[in-house]
């Protein structure tokens, strides 16, 4: 039972991550999380 | 309704529109920060009227005829566009310059409203503008504007006039004659003379105090920051300062603190798994997801803390003087002038620095400007610096500096290679660069822009980073049978299987070890997955307070953990820092480039320079501190001797490019 909990745990951490990259991607970010990475803008 | 902001370069046009967009981009006290256009909505409390405003922020220019790529996307949006008013914004501390834009606009027929910025420095000069007069001389309204201040900014009114002169036809206050555009001496003929009317027009509203050919205290502080011969070393003592107080001194100190927290939490979380969970599925969330991610993120107070400090030096108008000094050195080795720009901006991140290469009009100096850029040690690396740096050299402030002035060496023999390969090292470029004044760095600016790079670390750390993380336990636990690997025979793992080929030709740069190997692999997904991936090979959750990893480890010192002799750290810094970048930089050189041979040329020219650099730190370092030389050598030797000797046939090839050019030139074909 513990570890099908732990394995869930570990899906839910990987699918956030996967489904943050994914968003960030669809927003134009070149690079995940920079503030200014976005449709034809980048200067940081 | 659409409005655009417009004006010459470092007008204060994005400070601007953050100020009435709330948004956050990037400012720089510097001409040519902004690259590319940028769309916000204006905000309700500056926007009185029911109308929805959406503000553009388009890069600088300083006239209508377009010279550079950025004054084109100016250009072509106010041109093909039309925006329902222009907001120019006009650099109050010298108008002379600035009016010559604003009449050009005036002649579009769009309606403008001037947003006279930096007043405050006006008022500090003690010039006194007559703002009613200069309104009725331009037939538009002009209004005082200090977009850096958080009220009494006179953005409120900016808008309103905005809102006012909106479908208002704009009258013309000079008429310029027509214009041979094919003639050279007609454009210049009717630039001087529109150079003319803005010089009585400013002679009328302006009085100066300090007149522009006075020598200020500025000026004083310029003989010897921006001097030809003590600018490096100034720049050397001020990099020094960054990195001493942001590594060494303060930066650590919060970082004992978040590593703190972060042990507290891998305990908690240990207790609470308690002894009934797979041990396989415990290290994947203890040591892959928690200790891999918490080593990355135990950076994050040194990283803050250095990129405050930039963020103040860049905003006092210090990082322009940099980029004076570093010039002439540039344009010696055939590069362009404006090839420092990307090169300090890709400080921050490569990606952007590479984007700006495109205000280089040459094609070959901007193809290698976008191929040395990432040479520059970005935000990314510099948890590797600070990784090294505290291990081995006890957070010694010289370890970073001497990073950044690498870097440079290398971006100039890089520069003087391909200037030879390609046959045109007798190609010269001129660049006038504007110096901004100085001024008091803003604390709240240089705050707000540490907080966004702050999120997107640990963004990235929550995302990328966690993934890789997590791929590399379950590689480094499972065999290619997906059977777990044994205790002490993690040799047969799938990460050592994929790793071990590499560590092979690493062996002559001082360390072959796969977990090395394996750490530089996933550096090219994103730099900071070498200290993640090193954290999890080697078990270790705290790179910040090394003596207690040394205490935990057993082991006698830090670098018998990582089998790295102090020379070979250096080494293993130096490759990492100097091979290609991460792959979303490779994406940006590649769109940059145009050019796929270009593309896979720099690629090729990176790992080349990374490997060749690498191997002289190592086999030279351990000759001087063991008496021999280190592992290796000779395939080493052999293997960079390969590599020297084709990029030297390529530049002797080049320069019989070269010569065929000037004969061809000599014979008047």
């Amino acid at each position: 039972m513990a570890n099908i909990i732990i394995v869930l745990i570990l899906l839910l951490i990987g699918g956030l991550a996967v489904s943050k990259i994914v968003s960030e991607k669809k927003k134009g970010a070149k690079c995940i999380g920079c503030p200014y990475s976005g449709k034809g803008s980048c200067s940081c | 309704m659409k409005v655009a902001l417009t004006g010459n370069p470092n007008s204060g046009k994005t400070t601007l529109f953050n100020a009435i967009t709330g948004k956050i981009e990037h400012v720089g006290n510097w001409a040519g920060v902004t690259v590319d256009k940028k769309e916000g909505d204006i905000k309700k409390s500056l926007n009185k009227s029911s109308l929805s405003m959406t503000a553009v922020d388009l890069p600088g220019a300083y006239s209508m005829s377009p010279f550079t790529s950025e004054e084109n996307i100016t250009r072509d949006f106010v041109k093909n566009e039309k925006p329902d008013v222009l907001i120019n914004i006009v650099d109050s501390t010298n108008l002379n310059r600035s009016l010559f834009f604003t009449t050009q606009l005036l002649e579009l027929g769009i309606p403008v409203v001037v947003a006279l910025n930096k007043t405050d420095m006006s008022r500090k000069k003690k010039t006194v503008l007559d703002v009613a007069r200069l309104s009725k001389a331009l037939n538009c309204p002009v209004v005082e504007t200090v977009s850096t201040k958080s009220s009494q900014n006179g953005l409120e009114e900016l808008i309103l006039k905005v809102v006012e002169v909106r479908g208002s036809a704009q009258s013309v206050p000079y008429i310029s004659e027509k214009v041979d555009f094919s003639q050279a001496q007609s454009v210049q003929s009717s630039d001087r003379r529109r150079y003319d009317f803005v010089k009585e027009l400013v002679g009328k509203v302006e009085t100066r105090k300090i007149k522009s050919n006075q020598q200020t205290r500025q000026d004083a502080v310029d003989r010897v920051v921006a001097n030809k011969w003590l600018g490096i070393p100034v720049f050397m003592l001020v990099m020094w300062s960054v990195f001493s107080i942001s590594q060494t001194h303060v930066g650590p100190l919060f970082a004992d603190i978040l590593v703190g927290w972060i042990d507290g939490f891998y305990v908690l979380v240990e207790s609470l798994l308690g002894g009934d969970v797979s041990p396989v599925l415990k290290a994947l969330l203890l040591d892959g997801i928690i200790g891999g991610v918490g080593a990355v993120v135990g950076f994050l107070p040194l990283i803050m803390v250095l990129f405050f400090m930039l963020a103040l030096l860049e905003d006092c108008g210090y990082m322009a003087r940099v980029a004076l000094v570093m010039d002439r050195f540039f344009k010696k080795v055939g590069l362009s002038g404006k090839s420092i720009i990307p090169m300090v901006i890709g400080t921050g991140c490569a990606i952007p620095g590479v984007m700006a290469t495109r205000t280089i009009k040459n094609e070959r100096q901007r193809r290698t400007t976008a191929m040395l850029t990432p040479f520059m040690p970005c935000g990314a690396k510099l948890p590797v610096i600070a990784l090294f740096a505290g291990i081995f050299f006890n957070d010694a402030a010289w370890v970073g500096t001497s990073m950044y002035f690498l870097a440079i060496g290398i971006i100039i023999l890089g520069a003087l290679i391909v200037v030879r390969i390609t046959g045109e090292k007798n190609a010269r470029s001129y660049f006038i660069l504007e110096l901004p004044e100085y001024r008091f760095p803003s604390f709240k600016r240089a705050a707000v822009s540490t907080m966004s790079r702050a999120k997107a670390f640990i963004i990235k750390a929550g995302t990328i980073i966690l993934l890789c993380n997590a791929a590399v336990q379950i590689m480094q636990t499972f065999n290619w049978q997906l059977q777990v690997v044994a205790e002490g025979a993690e040799n047969t793992s799938i990460l050592a299987s994929i790793s071990s080929p590499f560590a092979f030709v690493l062996i002559p740069l001082g360390f072959g070890a796969w977990q090395l190997a394996a750490a530089a692999i996933t550096g090219f997904i994103a730099k900071e997955n070498i200290v993640g991936t090193l954290a999890v090979v080697f078990s270790i959750t705290n790179f910040i307070d090394t003596e207690e990893l040394a205490l935990i480890s057993g082991s006698a010192d830090v670098a018998g953990i990582m089998g790295l002799t102090t020379v070979a750290a250096l080494s293993y810094l130096v490759f990492n820092l100097f091979t290609p970048p991460c792959f979303a930089a490779i994406g940006a050189m590649n769109s940059e480039m145009g050019d796929k041979k270009w593309l896979w040329a720099g690629i090729g020219f990176q790992f080349g320079m990374g490997y060749v650099a690498s191997f002289l730190t190592y086999q030279i370092g351990s000759l001087f501190s063991t008496g021999s030389f280190g592992q290796g050598f000779i395939p080493g030797l052999v293997l960079v001797s390969t590599l020297v000797g084709y990029v030297v046939y390529l530049m002797k090839k080049g320069d019989s490019k070269t010569s065929l050019k000037l004969s061809v030139s000599a014979k008047g074909v």
